[in-house]
């Protein structure tokens, strides 16, 4: 598995970004960044750019585009324009199927955002009947993500969906408009890819958030992997704990890996680092972590356990925050 | 210049969240298509009548525990403002859309090059359709003009 930073949320002047593609994606090269998504709003124009732009600054574009309706900005990746200005506040899954249908994925994005008339659409209010079909949700909006006020309401909703059992992949997004030099520092969605040569395209991309394979940080990278029985998990598969058997026992092994990216705001030696493991039934353990050297051990009963996830907490800006949090591994077949 | 359409609108805050789509035919060997596009106001300057729709909407989205901290600070989101958007299908299907704010734009199709936001292609003879979304309508009144015609030589690609 290679691990690639990714910007998902992108704007150009083919919708009211201020930055062309070239420019951006030389900026996200700066940053760090392997790829982005183009999520233009309603028009994916902005791509007739895109092969000479990688060619030129080796970062990945994926074609998306973010749907900007009167009732919700939904994120779609991996497909053309899908027809979203029929839909009236009950028909979000008929929009949601003809994005699927085409093999591709959709994201509710800023879900908290305020709406009409401050900004119409910006906060999500389309009637979900099946959260099943939503792929993924951005979690963290904007720059210095785990301090702005309407994160932590997402986040939240995303914890309460994965507590009644639906596997939703959190992720990032800049919402990426513009540049400056006195930009606050962005998130960094990491996703994990199958192949491990070349740059990732965009099946590998939407595969790759489909299935949870993402860790979003503000510089760190964590890494996790669970041990259950004869086989190892990583993030976002499930682990069936009727086949690991009766007594199972699970261990995790869990490392905190030092940025390597200039965008990154958070030092390798800040001190006050804390691991946390979050699962649907509270958090199981809390304990101080050093960057790149400890390498944490953790053997726990699966019993009653149907997702868990890991955070990492520390200082950013003087405050003390979530620096990043993973997505989660999911438990199958537990008694509770 | 040949003009194919040239139409005006009154709008009122009960238009937002509404499309309004103009069907047209547009005949054979047109090379150059050209949109421009207007809408007036495009903000609503008069602060007294923006607070009681800025607190609704901190009532309406905003977490009650930060509510009092976002009304204190209401006039961060003055101006409010109106927001109408432009689209186009072509016989085919959807030829782009300009999500933008200024309130005036020109948009150009032609088979080799397009404004931002639109696909380069044919501008083939058939039933076009162009419609506004009408993100938001805070003003009273906003009128609105599309006029759709036959691009000229320059083939500017101006978007404003």
């Amino acid at each position: 598995m290679k691990w690639l930073p990714f910007e998902l949320h992108t704007h150009t002047p083919h919708s009211d970004g201020t930055h062309t593609l070239l420019e951006m994606c030389r900026k996200a090269k700066e940053l760090g960044l392997s790829g982005i998504a183009l999520t233009d709003h309603n028009t994916t124009s902005g791509m007739v750019d895109a092969a000479s732009v990688t060619e030129e600054t080796g970062i990945a574009v994926i074609p998306g585009l973010e749907w900007t309706t009167f009732y919700g900005h939904m994120l779609t990746l991996g497909v053309p324009y899908s027809e979203w200005r029929d839909l009236g506040p009950t028909d979000i899954h008929k929009g949601i199927d003809r994005v699927h249908e085409q093999g591709g994925i959709v994201g509710i994005a800023h879900p908290f955002s305020l709406g009409s008339p401050i900004c119409t659409g910006c906060h999500w209010e389309y009637a979900v009947q099946d959260w099943n079909q939503i792929d993924y949700m951005e979690v963290w909006h904007e720059t210095l993500p785990p301090m702005r006020n309407h994160n932590a309401p997402a986040f939240e909703t995303w914890t309460r969906l994965l507590n009644e059992g639906y596997r939703i992949s959190g992720t990032a997004g800049r919402d990426w408009h513009r540049t400056s030099d006195e930009d606050d520092p962005p998130a960094f969605t990491y996703l994990g890819l199958k192949h491990e040569n070349g740059l990732p395209g965009t099946e590998d991309v939407v595969d790759a958030i489909r299935s949870g394979r993402i860790c979003v940080s503000m510089g760190s990278l964590l890494e996790l992997q669970i041990t259950c029985g004869e086989d190892r998990y990583g993030l976002g598969e499930v682990i069936d704990v009727k086949s690991a058997g009766a007594e199972a026992s699970c261990e995790l092994k869990l490392q905190v890996i030092p940025s390597a990216h200039p965008g990154s705001q958070t030092g390798s030696n800040d001190p006050g680092r804390i691991i946390i493991i979050e699962t649907n039934a509270g958090e199981m353990l809390r304990r101080p972590v050093n960057e790149g050297t400890d390498e944490i051990r953790y053997s726990f009963s699966p019993e009653g356990l149907k997702w868990m996830r890991i955070r990492l907490s520390g200082m950013l800006n003087g405050a003390l925050t979530t620096l990043a949090f993973t997505n989660p591994i999911y438990f199958e077949g537990a008694a509770s | 210049m040949r003009e194919l359409l040239a139409v005006e609108g009154a709008l009122t805050p009960l238009s937002s969240k509404t499309h309004i789509t103009y069907q047209l035919y547009i005949p054979e060997g047109i090379d150059v298509l050209e949109i421009e596009f207007a809408y007036d106001p495009k903000t609503l300057d008069d602060k007294e009548a923006s607070k009681p729709l800025i607190e609704e909407a901190i009532r309406k989205y905003v977490d009650p525990a930060l509510q009092g901290v976002y009304s204190r600070q209401w006039d961060k989101f003055h101006p409010l403002q109106n927001l109408l958007t432009l689209s186009v299908d072509d016989p085919h299907g959807f030829r782009g859309s300009a999500h933008r704010h200024p309130n005036h734009q020109r948009h150009i199709l032609s088979l080799h090059a397009a404004s931002p936001g639109f696909f380069a292609g044919q501008v083939g003879e058939g039933v076009w359709k162009v419609t506004i979304s009408v993100h938001c309508v805070v003003t009273q009144e906003c009128r609105y003009r599309l006029r759709i015609g036959e691009g000229g030589e320059s083939h500017e690609m101006a978007s404003v």
